[in-house]
């Protein structure tokens, strides 16, 4: 299984789109600077959202207001988000396939998808219940504690893949520089 | 006698100080994003962009502060190579320009409950500013004092 995903990592990093991104002196940091806009201003839509379920953020406003607004545009974000990441990811796909950091960051990804599971019938679809009761039950706030340390854990993540170093000799034939 | 900058003794600092930065420009320029995004009738049909600015103007503040305290250490890190360096010459001009417009022109636009057409253009703005900022931290990174290339 792993011997197939590094394979694959080696493949997709050698196709001439890839390549071509890899080697680019302006695609690819236009790419990262996407992915940082991306994250600083959905990422700011998922921070007011986890802080209103806190109770910490725009509480003059229900609960369900900005929950049910902000769902669709984080939604778009995040397809934003993903899209430049997948990009970035193929350039160095076998170096990243050796990185603590991004196979965190891919975990982590993987538990926001177990996190929705658990509580998208429970909390995100009854928020109109939340306003009428006058408070918020502490499972949504649990949900929205969770939510926010899985969200800046994968962007700590995503900024620590950086600073490994790829395992000598991989290397060599793919950079430029 | 030279003083060891902490940022630089220990090898995780800097990623770690990078992280909060991340951290900050989300709530500033994010929920400066979300006043936008309504002037620009995209999100959040009920309110209007007035009292989301009032709702966010706290995290936005606080987003700020903690960017431009967090951007100071990333710098104290390497002065020299940040000052020769263009992008961040021209980040730092950038974001001069965002926080003055953001709380000059865009506040009195979105406080005075603008038509849409001047509404539309204020968010322009400010979101091509906010983005120009972000573009030129990254492309901090790439530039050929980073990367060592002979000028």
């Amino acid at each position: 299984m792993s011997e197939m995903l590094l394979s694959f990592a080696q493949w997709i990093q050698l196709t001439d789109f890839f390549t071509y991104l890899r080697g680019s002196a302006y695609v690819y940091p236009v790419i990262l600077s996407l992915h940082m806009v991306a994250i600083a201003f959905f990422g700011g839509m998922i921070l007011m959202t986890d802080l209103r379920m806190l109770g910490w953020a725009m509480t003059g406003r229900p609960v369900s207001w900005v929950l049910d607004g902000l769902r669709i545009p984080k939604r778009y974000g995040f397809l934003l988000i993903a899209t430049c990441g997948v990009l970035m990811a193929g350039c160095k796909a076998e170096e990243y396939y050796y990185n603590a950091f991004f196979r965190a960051k891919l975990a982590l990804l993987v538990l926001v998808v177990v996190h929705a599971a658990i509580f998208r019938a429970s909390v995100y679809n009854r928020a109109a219940e939340f306003d009428l009761a006058g408070q918020v039950p502490g499972r949504a706030k649990l949900a929205a504690a969770l939510s926010l340390i899985l969200w800046i854990g994968i962007a700590c993540m995503g900024r620590g893949i950086g600073y490994i170093e790829p395992p000598f000799g991989i290397h060599a034939q793919l950079w430029p520089f | 006698m030279p003083i060891d900058n902490p940022i630089n003794a220990f090898e995780l600092a800097f990623p770690i100080v990078q992280c909060i930065h991340v951290a900050g420009f989300a709530l500033s320029a994010g929920t400066v994003a979300i006043v936008d995004f309504r002037l620009l009738g995209l999100i959040l049909p009920q309110r209007t962009p007035a009292q989301l600015l009032r709702e966010t103007a706290l995290w936005t503040l606080s987003g700020v502060i903690l960017m431009i305290v967090t951007g100071l250490l990333l710098f104290s890190s390497d002065p020299d190579m940040y000052l020769l360096n263009f992008s961040f010459d021209l980040k730092m001009i950038l974001l001069a320009l965002a926080i003055a417009f953001n709380y000059t022109i865009h506040r009195r636009a979105v406080q005075s409950s603008p038509s849409p057409v001047t509404g539309k253009f204020v968010a322009c703005a400010s979101l091509a500013l906010w983005i120009s900022v972000l573009f030129g931290g990254i492309f901090i990174g790439f530039s050929p004092q980073v990367l060592g290339f002979k000028a």
